[in-house]
């Protein structure tokens, strides 16, 4: 399993006596080669990001305004109530808490957002997917580690300024327990592996559509609702969040958020972190199938 | 029809006088739209996924709405059909934006890192007109039937009853707020002749619209000067809807839409020209 030595097989002449061919035997990494190979990605990717930073300057200008629509609108939803507004409670949350949903949602958004999707679709219709199918990685598992690189860089350089300006100007206040902070950032983390699973189904359908981008633009306006970023899903009628609770969406925005909010203490903590954990699991493997299966539909383009 | 000789406005030769010249670059102008109508119809999957797509969109819009308007009776004095009929309005000069001028979106990436403008530039046609014509977009015309079935259902529960004045205003309001769309897109395309990046600044931007689709005084005035001056999102829905829903005091708001929209169009436009005199081609 260690053994990594290329062997050369050398081939005798065949007939004719010619030059002898070599022929390169089947070689493997070992798990140590893998990883390194594998975490290259994630330092590749965060260089990439690294070039590309105006638009995360402007993001942070946007993601603002994000969180300030939102709370302005929750403001003004809260204030439109017949009883005073410190007894106002809308989904089982106060006006406080309804701004620190808002806040935190966002800026968890500002951390799971990837383009994977966008990315292998185009990899896909312009038929660089080729060179990537001939060199000696799974392509799933590279655009994981590459999404770790760009969330590495997002936590940085677009996820903590948001934080900077959005925590003091709207008086977020912590967690009610310490401890949920550390529960909060593994929420967080598999939402972010959620997502980018999600996203790699999404590209995958590049395979079998000429044009995914309507799909993609389906995709946003859905999640944006199905993760409970714009709304909370408490606000909704029972059959809705019934349905909701089966799928895998509520664990990029509202499973994080409630846990911030200890709206979600002892078993239930538990179970609905690991309820994220089996669907990115879940995800994982599918992804890994449509996969197998999809490279057999792979038609490239002329090139 | 059987004939395969071009028309006269694609003959070669300069005609002389500026009527004349004006002639030949809106029927230019005109071949070049239905070559891209073409090119657009040849790809009718991608038609009704994005009509889908749009549909659904509006769907959550009003599932939101319904579902905010559930928790109280009215928004800072704003009814559920106030509110409507000015999302309804919103969509009506965003159909009519997405019409000609998606590729301001990808403009940063596809004209200026591919180096598709250098094609541009080539023609003798005015390269704004030409790239607003390349990226038609039919779909936008189903964003503007929704919102006008949205808005006349708003105004038939609020109990509107439209002069012709109405009718005629609207059809100056709505081209003079899908401008100010356009004018804010190219503005910001036209940024990425000095910053080169593939994504541009229109995406962080186009996610401010929704926020223009409620009324503007929930907003505190931080956010209300920011969408008056800065991004005058403001004057796209909840300013022209005004005329209709805002009631003897406000409705006169409305009227200087168009003033903005021109003010808003010909910044746009200095900053687009100033940007393609310093554009230097990939050279790819």
């Amino acid at each position: 399993m260690n053994e990594r030595i290329p062997t050369v097989a050398a081939v005798g002449a065949a007939a004719g006596g010619g030059p002898a061919a070599a022929v390169l035997a089947p070689w493997r990494r070992d798990r140590r080669g893998s990883l390194r190979l594998y975490l290259s990605f994630v330092r590749l990717a965060f260089l990439k990001f690294l070039a590309f930073r105006l638009r995360y300057y402007t993001g942070v200008v946007s993601y603002t305004i994000f969180v300030a629509g939102h709370a302005y609108l929750y403001r003004a939803l809260f204030a439109s109530r017949p009883e005073p507004l410190a007894d106002v409670r809308i989904g089982g949350l106060e006006l406080a808490e309804m701004i620190t949903y808002v806040a935190i949602a966002w800026i968890g958004r500002s951390f799971t957002f990837n383009n994977i999707d966008r990315t292998l679709s185009h990899q896909i219709q312009q038929g660089e997917i080729a060179m990537q199918l001939i060199k000696p990685f799974h392509v799933q598992t590279v655009m994981m580690f590459e999404a770790a690189g760009e969330a590495a860089f997002r936590l940085l350089l677009f996820t903590l300024p948001i934080m900077v300006v959005v925590v003091p100007v709207f008086g977020i206040g912590g967690p009610p327990h310490s401890y949920l902070i550390g529960w909060t950032l593994l929420s967080f983390v598999l939402a972010l592996v959620i997502n980018s699973q999600l996203n790699f189904l999404i590209g995958c359908l590049a395979f079998y559509l000429k044009n995914i981008d309507g799909v993609i633009r389906a995709k946003h306006i859905s999640l944006d609702f199905l993760s409970g970023v714009l709304i909370p899903f408490s606000f909704f009628p029972a059959w809705f969040q019934t349905v909701v609770a089966w799928l895998p969406f509520q664990g990029l925005t509202y499973v994080p958020v409630t846990i911030y909010l200890g709206k979600r203490l002892g078993a239930d903590l538990y179970s609905a972190v690991l309820v994220q954990a089996a669907w990115a699991v879940g995800l994982f493997l599918v992804g890994r199938w449509l996969w197998a299966r999809a490279v057999r539909a792979v038609t490239l383009q002329g090139g | 029809m059987t004939s395969v000789a071009p028309a006269p406005y694609l003959t070669a030769g300069a005609p002389r006088s500026r009527l004349a010249r004006a002639r030949r670059q809106i029927g230019i102008i005109g071949a070049y739209f239905a070559q891209f109508l073409k090119m657009r119809m040849a790809y009718r999957a991608d038609f009704l996924v994005d009509l889908a797509a749009n549909l659904f969109a509006i769907g959550i819009q009003l599932a939101t709405l319904s579902v905010l308007f559930s928790k109280v009776p009215s928004l800072r004095g704003w009814s559920f059909e106030q509110v409507l009929f000015i999302y309804g309005f919103s969509l009506l000069p965003l159909g009519l934006f997405n019409l000609i001028s998606v590729n301001l979106y990808g403009f940063a990436s596809h004209y200026i890192a591919d180096g598709h403008l250098d094609r541009v530039l080539l023609r003798p046609v005015n390269p704004l007109a030409q790239v607003l014509c390349e990226s038609f977009n039919i779909s936008g015309l189903n964003e503007m039937i929704l919102g006008c079935g949205i808005m006349i259902w708003a105004g038939l529960a609020l109990g509107l009853r439209p002069v012709v004045l109405d009718m005629v205003l609207l059809l100056v309001l709505v081209p003079a707020a899908a401008s100010i769309y356009t004018a804010v897109f190219l503005s910001l395309a036209a940024v990425s002749f000095w910053h080169e990046d593939r994504l541009g600044l229109a995406p962080p931007v186009y996610n401010v619209i929704r926020f223009a689709r409620y009324p503007l005084t929930i907003y505190g005035y931080g956010v209300r000067l920011i969408l008056t001056f800065v991004l005058p999102f403001a004057w796209v829905a909840y300013m022209p809807s005004l005329w209709y829903i805002g009631g003897a005091e406000l409705r006169r708001w409305a009227l200087a839409t168009p003033l903005v929209a021109l003010l808003v169009a010909a910044l746009a436009y200095g900053v687009w020209r100033a940007g393609l005199r310093r554009y230097a081609s990939t050279g790819s």
